[in-house]
């Protein structure tokens, strides 16, 4: 305990300047970076999301989102294990109409983690498209769900009831889809989401 | 004659990747098509020259013993500006290298540059280095993604090759894939050194 | 001076009964067996399979010896052994590209890369096993078996076990001979005839009885404790062919007795964790591949006391 560090004061003011300098002119470079994009970033979003519940949904022409604490009681209401799962869903108009509906559900049992899958429903309780918005399935197997083979599956299926996964060519009129091959899990996941917003339509239609 | 010679210096004999073996984590997770690793490349290099530019010039006034925070908070600066002009300008290229944009900041070849180089050279040279290097970055990162892309995928920067018939080594495209593709080529770049 | 050609290794050496070439003829006398009833009940395709494995496998080593001036080792018969292990690890309807894909990374990446026989790390057939399975999974999985009175496809009896629709399950005399329809890959499908082979080297000396033994009886143990029925788990799948021929593999199994032992546990747990609570209704491959990285370590931890050396007590300081 002899060889007390004597400490340079003025010298640690000085690194402690530099390095304070250094900093403030990179927040100033980032402030101004921020300030150009967040604008384009925002609108690029919007236009994103817009065009994704247009696909799934093209008779509508605005959306309307449905409240977070509305949701969060449908959530409730329909017994989901997961809240997080139910993420967003909006009601689509055309003019004062409302056409239906589209839900944005993450199931997380995906072969890698979280899937989000975009269901577009309308009024009359047919799906009419499905789309996969995020996920980290394995490419060229469960990757292949965002393929219009696999989504397109769920179209003209019936909202009302739960639709089921089958390994074969399923029989028409049976609400069913068929699984990928080699990545049946990849197509529950995302059937689970379909049937998450189907519950959810159940409820929004009344 | 000295700028020609820090230019191409990175691009074959001291390599990033094939040679020197650095910024492994986005060389085996981005790879996986010849697109994605021309745009994690290009993305690094615009990264690199930036920082090895700023550091060479502030060079004189950063006091050795805080140089690594120093260079630490320039190049997360670097890394945050693009990639925001990525997400705001080029989404679909954002969209696929997504999370690896901002773990170029760990990208051993950034802060080895300008340890190694830009913080004991000229604004010239820095620059001319870090080009050099992001250019080897970028070459080594889409020869990777393109073998893989051929193999794991049948098409190369998205164009099908073999028609529909051929089944694809999916292996490829994942990350077992990676590694042995970067193992082979390495091996291959060695034999070929050790003949010449 | 003469040039002696000294073999390094830890002792106690004891003088070999077999050469490597006399080791790799009894391996592939043992797996006869089951070669024949693969013939039998897939017929011609299952032995044209197994055949092409083995022409490319020893062709590729030949080629690569060749190309990196190594002298050519074809004789001692390994390629040809790993070839009919692979061949064994196919569907029956894979394509003739499949066993030559295979055969070729077995051999070039997992064999020749790490330096040859004896020092790849991990048994070049399951590794190549796990490739294709990756690589092309529809094509692996559809181990379903069309036997020749009998068009209609379904699954093997794990997959069975694990959706718990048992209505088709064959009873567990079937799963031990084959004989009778059984689904699987080609080798795999007759417990009784790998059995038969597997004593044969055991009795011949070429390999220890430990690893297959401790394997099956965790195997068995395990399903008990679940309450499932531990025959039909021995009995199926491809864990009769990993116990006796691939976890036996000398390069990539561990060499002290103790080692063996905990190789051959860590490989029944595996396999049971993988069959019960995994993605895929077997897990035997993986099983053996994961104890493969470990064994090094398994070998250290394991390695015999050298007697006379007394462990030295640390000074204790005044």
């Amino acid at each position: 305990m002899e060889n007390k560090v004597q400490i340079d004061w003025k010298n640690v003011f000085k690194l402690g300047f530099i390095l304070f300098a250094i900093s403030a002119v990179a927040a100033c470079c980032l402030a101004l970076t921020n300030y150009v994009t967040a604008g384009t970033i925002e609108k690029m979003n919007l236009a994103t999301n817009q065009t994704a519940r247009q696909e799934v949904l093209s008779e509508a022409v605005d959306f309307e989102e449905i409240p977070a604490e509305d949701l969060t009681k449908i959530g409730t209401e329909i017994g989901l294990d997961n809240p997080d799962e139910l993420v967003e869903a909006y009601i689509g108009k055309n003019g004062n109409e409302v056409v239906g509906y589209t839900v944005k559900t993450a199931p997380q049992s995906g072969y890698s983690g979280e899937v989000q899958v975009l269901i577009g429903i309308s009024t009359d309780g047919i799906v009419q498209g499905v789309t996969i918005l995020e996920h980290s399935e394995t490419p060229g197997l469960g990757a292949q769900a965002t393929l219009p083979k696999f989504k397109d599956q769920y179209k003209g299926l019936t909202a009302s009831e739960k639709i089921t996964v089958v390994k074969s060519t399923p029989v028409s009129g049976s609400n069913s889809i068929q699984a990928i091959t080699g990545a049946t899990i990849t197509s529950r996941a995302v059937t689970l989401g379909v049937n998450i917003s189907n519950e959810v339509y159940q409820i929004l239609s009344k | 004659m000295n700028f020609i010679k820090n230019l191409t210096r990175g691009i074959i004999k001291e390599n990033p990747t094939f040679v020197l073996v650095l910024g492994m984590c986005p060389t085996l997770a981005v790879t996986t098509s010849a697109i994605n690793g021309m745009g994690m490349g290009l993305a690094t290099t615009a990264v690199l020259v930036g920082s090895n530019v700023a550091i060479s010039a502030l060079r004189k006034v950063i006091p050795n013993s805080i140089r690594i925070p120093a260079f630490v908070v320039i190049i997360a600066s670097f890394v945050t500006i693009i990639g925001m002009l990525m997400k705001a300008y080029v989404p679909a290229l954002d969209a696929a290298l997504g999370l690896f944009i901002p773990l170029i900041v760990v990208n051993c070849v950034i802060l080895g540059r300008a340890e190694a180089f830009a913080f004991s050279n000229g604004i010239a040279d820095s620059f001319a280095d870090g080009l050099g290097m992001g250019l080897g970055f970028t070459l080594s990162l889409t020869v990777l993604g393109s073998v893989r892309e051929i193999l794991g995928a049948g098409s190369i920067f998205g164009l099908s090759l073999f028609g529909a018939s051929y089944e694809p080594v999916i292996l490829m495209i994942l990350p077992p894939g990676a590694f042995l593709t970067l193992g082979l080529l390495m091996g291959l770049i060695n034999w070929k050194k050790k003949k010449a | 001076m003469n040039n002696l050609n000294l073999t390094i290794s830890s002792s106690p050496h004891i003088h070999a009964k077999h050469s490597t070439a006399s080791i790799m003829q009894n391996v592939l006398i043992a797996l006869l067996p089951a070669l024949a009833v693969a013939g039998y009940v897939f017929g011609v395709w299952a032995l044209a399979l197994v055949a092409i494995c083995i022409v490319s496998a020893v062709t590729t080593e030949a080629i690569i010896q060749k190309l990196s001036k190594k002298a050519v080792t074809i004789n001692d018969w390994s390629a040809v052994v790993t070839g009919v292990l692979l061949g064994f690890n196919l569907p029956i309807n894979a394509p003739w590209w499949l066993a030559v894909i295979g055969s070729v990374f077995a051999i070039a990446i997992v064999k020749q890369c790490f330096g040859g026989l004896g020092q790849n790390f991990m048994n070049p057939a399951l590794a190549a096993r796990a490739f294709l399975l990756a690589s092309w999974p529809t094509r692996m999985t559809s181990t379903a078996y069309i036997p020749a009175y009998d068009t209609v496809t379904t699954a093997t009896p794990l997959a069975l076990l694990k959706s718990g629709d048992l209505t088709n399950m064959p009873s567990t005399l079937d799963l031990f001979t084959g004989l009778n329809g059984v689904y699987g890959c080609i080798g795999e499908i007759s417990a009784l005839a790998l059995l038969v082979g597997g004593l044969y080297l055991i009795f011949k000396g070429i390999i220890s009885w430990r690893i297959p033994t401790v394997y099956l009886l965790t195997v068995a143990a395990f399903a008990v404790l679940v309450g499932q029925d531990p025959l039909v788990h021995i009995v199926s799948g491809g864990v009769m062919l990993g116990a006796f021929f691939m976890a036996t593999d000398y390069a990539s199994s561990p060499v002290t007795p103790k080692g063996q032992i905990i190789f051959a546990l860590g490989c029944g747990l595996i396999t049971m964790i993988i069959r019960l609570y995994g993605g895929y209704p077997e897990g035997c491959s993986y099983s053996i591949l994961l104890m493969n990285i470990a064994t090094p370590l398994i070998d250290r931890f394991t390695k015999e006391k050298i007697y006379g050396v007394v462990k030295k007590k640390k000074e204790v300081q005044a």
